[in-house]
């Protein structure tokens, strides 16, 4: 059994009627810019918009906003989380978006961002893109799945 | 009828029921409304940061508001179509909620947006690609839509969080979900 010294009741967003679900939409609007922007690239790898841009230009206008939505995404979630992380921590679905997460963060700053700046085949873009736009979206399923499970 | 009676009887059809009560696809709709505000959303977020001039600078504005333009039109419908099947398999508890009411007329004035700033932005963007600064109305345009679909998913959010006299409070002691 996990042990925590933490009491999730004296949480201030267990007290008050206004600030979970604000921050509830913080992490969905900025969920909305991180993976908007990611989905953009995406988008050109699969070859199903913005072709007269490269996918390193694209690359390029979207990469910071990119970053500044997961930094807000993530310390949302954070603060979501601990209004009851041990019910969290023991959700399958939770542990899933946790894991998936941090691949998908891997994944978009290392295979993604190289396969896109080396100037890749029309097949390599599409699969990375692909598999890219199915990770993310396989996250915000499990955000969802674990209010069900 | 009265529109209790009438939302109930929505709600009560063979077709809601079934999706209320289902286990997996009732969940499967609502993160797809969510993705849907993940990819499409975040296609008309950054439309609007590039009329505000802020946001992916080195990439015409024509490019940006006509080439996402057919796949904001398919998420809005998916989008939209979710959101039908949602409220509908719930309507008695939704149709008096000022949370939902207020959504549905900030939706409403998202039409009003587009009739209001067809003309001067976006049925001709390759105009604006012309200028260094964007003009007023671009960024009034762009503004406009922020505060209404930021709007727009807030009041989607709060509509969970909507207590009648006489409920119990949701979140008195911790849960691991949020209300559905």
């Amino acid at each position: 059994m996990l042990q925590f010294h933490y009491d999730p009741t004296t949480n201030p967003l267990n007290n008050d009627e206004w600030s979970f679900p604000l921050f509830e939409c913080i992490h969905i609007a900025m969920f909305a810019m991180s993976i908007g922007t990611i989905a953009i690239v995406d988008f050109r790898l699969l070859g199903l918009a913005f072709r007269r841009e490269s996918p390193a230009e694209l690359l390029k206008a979207t990469s910071l906003w990119t970053l500044i939505g997961l930094i807000v995404v993530i310390t949302s979630g954070l603060v979501i989380w601990t209004t009851d992380p041990v019910a969290y921590y023991y959700n399958p679905a939770f542990r899933y978006k946790c894991i998936a997460l941090v691949g998908a963060i891997i994944y978009n700053y290392t295979i993604h961002r190289k396969t896109i700046l080396s100037n890749p085949s029309v097949f390599a873009g599409a699969l990375v893109g692909g598999v890219s736009l199915l990770l993310w979206i396989s996250i915000v399923f499990a955000g969802l799945f674990y209010a069900f499970i | 009828m009265s529109p209790a009676e009438i939302s109930q009887a929505i709600q009560d059809t063979t077709f809601f029921t079934g999706l209320r009560e289902s286990g997996l696809p009732y969940p499967i709709v609502l993160s797809t409304h969510l993705t849907c505000i993940a990819v499409f959303g975040g296609l008309i977020l950054m439309s609007d940061l590039r009329l505000l001039g802020i946001a992916m600078k080195n990439v015409p504005v024509s490019e940006i508001l006509l080439r996402s333009r057919p796949w904001k039109r398919l998420g809005f419908v998916i989008m939209v179509t979710c959101g039908i099947l949602l409220a509908g398999s719930k309507f008695a508890s939704y149709y008096d909620n000022p949370y939902f009411q207020i959504k549905m007329c900030l939706l409403a004035l998202v039409g009003v947006h587009a009739i209001v700033f067809h003309r001067s932005v976006y049925a001709n963007p390759e105009r604006l690609d012309n200028f260094k600064v964007m003009p007023r109305a671009a960024k009034a345009a762009a503004c406009v839509s922020l505060v209404l679909w930021l709007g727009i998913l807030s009041m989607g959010r709060w509509i969970a969080y909507f207590e009648r006299p006489g409920d119990h409070p949701r979140r008195a002691v911790p849960v691991a979900s949020s209300p559905r």
